[in-house]
């Protein structure tokens, strides 16, 4: 599997200067599979600048097809949806997998955002692609783009947002973002969710300090971040989902306090990438 | 009165390098009267960092009002409004104003852009007070010391230009628009578009007719004209139903209304700094060749423009 970060901030985009180096745009995460397969993970402000460098492909040519992961139809995971140029093209095919008590009410969830009050594409029927939507049963692995993916639901505030492990080849791959784990870190079926990936992303919006101050957000700090990818025994943490206030050296503090804290509780062995806009990672 | 812009981008923020000198935060103007209260035109996220500055003084006591004048709903002037942080300070007073829709109230849009699941807070759970104020336009009405404006504009589903008259100067903010020449955008969802200068049916030209007169009338003499120049000439021929301008438009409206200043704003997304430039500089020399009187300039976040008696 090929990663690629697209978008890796929280909340709301933050363009300016000061986040040239990480991103301002919010998350989105492309994979492809060793077959050559498309997988998009979140549709923040990212999916856009992931929809133009896919114009040279088949999708520009209406012959393009995907799955799309939601984690959860939170504004910064679906705004960039209005702006991905392949799903105004006729011929390509993309399925969105998310969290719904069924399959229509998570349409209507993304209906929601095209209403014409907010956007001038007035509803989903005037995408051009063919764009279907499935609601995913938590622990019930499937079938998308080559891989063999699995969701689980973590607490994210007064709602939850799903985590998926990919995986291909016996190499996994796993997401979490917008994680607001109670005091005793993930839930069992989560940490199984995690347990040995070789790639962990996981939300670290925080640094413990503003964490405590907003525990009600249902974000993690770096260290619910390392605590999990020590118990899970992942050989790779990935950082991501940074607060729209952190400039790029508050993003670097945080990684390099995140490298300490690894190191003293028993994490010495993972390793640790802070994601940025741009970044390509192999599992 | 001082004009500042906090965001000038359209459709949506871009991030990045490319976009650090204009700025890629999406639309809000703040325009402060001598000794008043803010006035905020659009609550795109350039209304993030204002939020936070106003937090330094009266709103973060508590004891702040804000007027916020909302050109229409669409996502890049609305989705600002849950990160200005005075919403968040018990005391603080805001009161939102936007033209009335035939079908639904102006509260309930909000109240839907952050109901369950789309974002965690909703309306009311706000600690400030929050008033709504639909207007019709045409409609004439006193914030303070400021005269207030508005007519309608030709975008998908109606925006609203708003006229500021105070401290002996004015500001217009005229965001998003199409020309008045090749489609009348209003209710209906337009899959394609007419051809650019295909001849209209009668009563649309009328329609046309009449909100381009309304928009002179409303920019006339103004000393700031900030204006919708998305497009390219190229980009407008081919989506007129997107409800956006090119340069070219601004200079003719600016011309006709006899403007002090043209600003050119809600710059597209996909417009690097440099190209952004080149657009500046063509469109100052297209206005220099036709004589116009007055200035052009190209908002960027951070631009300060002083109006009137200031002191």
């Amino acid at each position: 599997m090929k990663v690629r970060f697209w978008g890796v901030r929280g909340s709301i985009p933050a363009p300016g200067p000061d986040t040239n180096r990480y991103g301002g745009n919010t998350s989105c995460v492309s994979v492809r599979s060793a077959t050559g397969e498309l997988t998009i993970v979140d549709m923040g402000t990212g999916l856009m600048h992931l929809g133009n460098a896919l114009l040279p492909t088949e999708f520009g040519k209406g012959q393009g097809h995907a799955t799309i992961l939601l984690s959860h139809a939170h504004w910064d995971h679906i705004q960039g949806l209005g702006f991905f140029a392949p799903v105004f093209i006729p011929g390509n095919q993309f399925v969105l997998r998310g969290h719904g008590k069924s399959s229509s009410m998570l349409e209507g969830i993304l209906e929601g955002q095209m209403n014409p009050s907010f956007s001038p594409l007035y509803t989903l029927r005037n995408l051009g692609a063919s764009f279907e939507v499935r609601a995913v049963s938590p622990g019930e692995p499937f079938l998308a783009g080559g891989l063999r993916v699995t969701a689980r639901p973590n607490p994210h505030g007064s709602t939850t947002a799903l985590a998926f492990r990919l995986e291909e080849d016996g190499r996994a791959l796993v997401y979490a973002s917008d994680a607001g784990y109670p005091d005793g870190g993930p839930s069992r079926e989560v940490l199984e969710l995690y347990r040995g990936a070789d790639t962990l992303i996981h939300d670290a919006t925080y640094t413990p300090a503003d964490q405590a101050t907003r525990r009600n957000r249902g974000f993690s700090s770096y260290e619910q971040a390392a605590d999990a990818a020590i118990a899970a025994g992942v050989r790779r943490l990935v950082t991501f989902h940074y607060d729209q206030d952190y400039a790029d050296a508050d993003v670097d503090a945080l990684r390099d306090a995140c490298r300490t804290y690894l190191d003293v509780h028993g994490g010495k062995d993972i390793e640790l990438v802070a994601a940025a806009e741009g970044m390509e990672l192999d599992v | 009165m001082r004009v500042r812009f906090w965001g000038v981008r359209g459709s949506i923020p871009v991030p990045g390098r490319s976009t650090n000198r204009y700025g890629g935060n999406t639309s809000c103007v703040e325009v402060r009267p001598r000794g008043g209260w803010p006035i905020i035109i659009d609550a795109g996220t350039g209304i993030r960092r204002l939020g936070k500055q106003l937090m330094d003084g009266a709103f973060g006591e508590g004891a702040g009002t804000a007027h916020i004048l909302v050109s229409h709903t669409h996502w890049d002037h609305i989705q600002g409004m849950p990160f200005f942080s005075p919403l968040y300070r018990r005391g603080n007073k805001l009161h939102v104003f936007a033209r009335q829709q035939s079908d639904t109230h102006l509260q309930a849009v909000f109240a839907s852009q952050t109901e369950d699941p789309y974002f965690p807070v909703p309306l009311t759970a706000l600690e400030a007070d929050i008033e709504f104020h639909e207007l019709i336009e045409g409609e004439r009405f006193q914030i303070g010391a400021t005269q207030v404006s508005c007519t309608r504009l030709n975008h998908p589903w109606v925006a609203m230009a708003y006229r500021l008259d105070v401290d002996g100067a004015s500001v217009v903010y005229c965001s998003d628009t199409a020309p008045f020449t090749d489609i009348l955008l209003e209710h209906e969802f337009i899959a394609k578009p007419p051809a650019v200068g295909a001849p209209l049916p009668q009563d649309i030209v009328s329609k046309l007719a009449a909100m381009h007169a309304g928009l002179v009338a409303l920019c006339r003499g103004t000393d700031l004209l900030i204006y919708d120049t998305q497009f390219t000439v190229d980009e407008y021929r081919q989506r007129p139903h997107w409800g956006h301008s090119t340069p070219e438009d601004a200079l003719l409206i600016a011309r006709e209304a006899g403007v002090e200043t043209l600003c050119l704003y809600h710059h597209a997304p996909m417009r690097d700094d440099d190209a952004q430039d080149k657009i500046l500089t063509a469109t100052r020399a297209a206005s220099r060749l036709a004589g116009d009187p007055f200035d052009v300039i190209a908002a960027y976040e951070g631009l300060e423009v002083v109006l009137g008696d200031d002191e």
